[in-house]
């Protein structure tokens, strides 16, 4: 994914996710840029299961 | 910390694959295409660590490469050889450390000139580089012409044409990673007054180095830590005179060393570049770059900014979303169809009024909570969010960042708390976590403090645009509060707690049209995340209103803020704004809605309830991060001062209006 506001691009897996530290219940579910911090939404579930379905990387 | 270990393959050919396996590295700045190009080298068999005693993630991945086994390494980005970050810590010491079989530099041939610096570093301190010249396609749609082959001469070192997002120039990648040999690289040279200073320090030592004495030199000219540690592990006894003869140089050029080597560098780089970079007579500006130009510039960028707000904030969320939509939902369908209808249903099914209050009455749970948060709150920021995605996908931030930077070193902050400030209109609790990423204490303090006082969430600023705006003038008055406040305190906060703001510098990610689809996904996924955050809150806020009401704790506390209340002008019932605003900011806007609804307050009393109500005290969840972030004493410190200053603005605001009937 490409951080929305740097543009650093980083796998969904590398961003920093439900950190848990902002005391929020649940998890936020946002992705943390790792070089800015910006908080990034994922990508839709099944956004993602149609790009894997049909090999499209992110 | 073990940096720079000894490379046996130093000075032979750096190609020699241990146990089979030749190591690459990828280097460069960010935003060069190294992580699409580490996809493309490695396929799916990646695997992501912490570097050791780090927090920083390192990507490694194993293919085989035309028959040769490689495990490709994708550094953190770094700009030069001599670390500022962690990342480029990490970055440097994968390099030093790690001695790769090959080392790809990639950069960004747009900015050529620029980035050939690092390649210079690289090539000076002896390892196997070769040069990757990407995003090659955008290069040439901009009209420059790289003579790839000059290049490659002149640096003496493979150089390759590549746009690897379009997998063009993988394959001479591919096989350059499986046939490389590294052969006798350039040698460049500095004035020769530089050059006899790094000849008396380099002949004074003895040890053998993973880099070129040269490179070790400069790197201690420049004051490198790691570099003087190694020096002296390396030269034992002898380190003494080597570090007198640093210091004794570095005195001499006291003045002015970095600016001289970076403008030294900066020639040699210019020297590369004579003949191999050709840019037309009249470089095609693409529409991206001239908005660029104009965010970034303050006498356009601030007119530009006026207007995203007006027609972003003010004519989309504050009109549309929290004016049409909300009008349609709350006024048509909850209160014409669906408050009548569960009315209906639950006086039918329970006959104890006092168990119908908690789900229909004032504070019910369906026609308070439930009500606030579909009718109210989600549309507005289903507008603000749709506005935010457009905003962040078109890559307007990072241009807001550096427009406002002068002005908030004024206030002790740099352009970096654009994020903390930008996300904080989004929900101020989460922003609040990220001030961490600010350089100094004293920035986070400042940003923290900040974001409690005068930075409104989507919802609540929504509401105000809204309410506001059908009352003429009330809106700019608010809007001229909250600037005053910001910067006021922001600047009183700096003087108080001094200290030098630090550098801020960033990359700029290209201006582009926003794709429909990101901004699609980015704000459902944003809304729907709000959504179900707030939902359980509001249900949970209503059932405690609902056992105050019942209990009488709730009038009590009304009771309580009453002469509060009065003291600024607004009527008793104001008073359950300001209760509701202490759960959530939101809820506490949606209570000023309502308020206005019932015709309680006029243009004035609104005016003055909405800027006490954007300074006053974060909500609980906001006090809590504080807490988590800053410790109990500054965050109770905070909510004190920021308490303080909302009655006491409110109550100033009111006179002054009163006295100046100007609303």
């Amino acid at each position: 994914m490409k951080c929305g506001y740097c543009g650093y691009e980083f796998p969904e897996e590398e961003g920093i996710k439900g950190c848990g530290k902002c005391g929020k219940p649940g998890r936020c579910h946002m992705v943390r840029c790792p070089r800015c911090f910006y908080e990034n939404p994922p990508e839709i579930g099944f956004v993602k299961k149609l790009k894997e379905k049909y090999g499209k990387k992110s | 910390m073990a940096l720079f270990k000894k490379k046996p393959s130093c000075n032979g050919t750096g190609s020699a694959p241990r146990d089979g396996v030749r190591k690459v590295a990828l280097v460069g700045n960010p935003n060069v295409g190294k992580s699409v190009l580490f996809n493309a080298l490695t396929g799916a068999y990646v695997t992501v660590s912490n570097y050791p005693g780090t927090s920083v993630e390192v990507a490694r991945g194993n293919a085989v490469i035309e028959g040769v086994s490689c495990e490709i390494i994708d550094t953190p980005g770094m700009y030069s050889i001599v670390p500022i970050t962690e990342e480029e810590r990490v970055a440097r010491e994968i390099l030093l450390n790690e001695s790769p079989d090959l080392v790809l530099h990639v950069l960004d041939a747009r900015n050529l000139e620029r980035m050939l610096a690092m390649t210079i570093q690289l090539i000076e301190a002896g390892l196997p580089v070769v040069l990757v010249v990407n995003i090659m396609d955008e290069a040439e749609r901009m009209g420059l012409a790289i003579d790839i082959p000059l290049l490659q001469e002149k640096l003496a070192i493979p150089v390759i044409s590549a746009a690897t997002a379009k997998k063009r120039g993988v394959a001479e990648i591919r096989a350059m990673v499986a046939t490389y040999e590294k052969k006798e690289q350039a040698v460049f040279g500095y004035s020769a007054r530089l050059e006899r200073d790094i000849e008396e320090i380099a002949s004074l030592l003895k040890g053998g180095y993973a880099l070129s004495r040269k490179a070790l030199v400069l790197l201690m000219l420049q004051r490198d830590e790691e570099a003087a540690e190694l020096v002296s592990r390396e030269e034992g006894e002898g380190y003494a005179a080597i570090d007198k003869k640093v210091r004794e140089k570095c005195f001499e050029r006291r003045e002015s060393f970095h600016l001289d080597l970076s403008m030294e560098r900066k020639g040699i780089v210019r020297g590369l570049m004579a003949g191999v970079l050709s840019i037309p007579d009249k470089r095609r500006v693409t529409a991206g770059e001239r908005l660029s130009s104009l965010a970034t510039n303050p006498l356009t960028g601030v007119p530009l900014l006026l207007i995203v707000l007006y027609y972003g904030l003010y004519q989309f969320v504050g009109k549309f979303g929290a004016g049409t939509i909300v009008d349609f939902l709350e006024g048509t369908i909850f209160k014409e169809h669906v408050n009548p209808w569960i009315t209906g249903m639950v006086k039918g099914m329970i006959p104890w009024e006092v168990v119908q209050e908690l789900f229909i009455g004032e504070y019910g749970v369906i026609t308070l909570g439930i009500r606030y948060a579909v009718a109210i709150i989600l549309p507005i920021v289903a507008t603000f969010f749709l506005f935010f995605s457009v905003l962040e996908d078109s890559g307007y931030f990072p241009r807001l960042a550096l427009l406002v930077d002068r002005l908030f070193k004024r206030i002790g902050l740099t352009g970096r708390a654009v994020i903390p400030m930008v996300l904080g209109f989004g929900c101020d609790t989460m922003a609040t976590m990220v001030t961490r990423t600010l350089e100094t204490v004293r920035e986070r303090i400042i940003a923290t403090l900040l974001l409690a006082l005068a930075i409104p969430c989507s919802a609540q600023l929504g509401v105000i645009l809204s309410l506001l705006s059908k009352a003429p003038g009330a809106l700019a008055v608010w809007s001229v509060c909250m600037l005053l406040i910001f910067l006021v305190i922001g600047f009183l906060a700096a003087q108080v707690m001094p200290g030098e703001a630090p550098m801020f510098y960033m990359e700029l990610p290209p201006m582009r049209l926003p794709q429909l689809s990101n901004i699609l996904t980015k704000t459902y996924t944003r809304m729907q995340w709000y959504f179900m955050e707030i939902l359980p809150l509001f249900v949970l806020a209503s059932v405690l209103l609902w056992l105050g009401k019942i209990t009488h704790f709730f009038e009590t506390m009304v009771d309580w803020m009453t002469p509060a209340m009065a003291a600024i002008g607004l009527p008793r019932e104001t008073a359950v704004a300001f209760i509701f605003g202490f759960f959530r900011r939101d809820y506490g806007a949606a209570g000023l809605y309502d308020l206005q609804e019932k015709g309680l307050l006029n243009p004035r009393q609104l005016t003055v309830a909405a800027v006490t109500l954007t300074i006053f005290i974060p909500c609980v969840a906001q006090f809590l991060i504080m807490k988590r972030e800053r410790g109990l004493k500054v965050a109770i410190a905070i909510a004190v001062f920021v308490s303080l200053l909302a009655f006491t603005c409110g109550w100033g605001l009111n006179e002054l209006l009163v006295a100046s009937r100007l609303i």
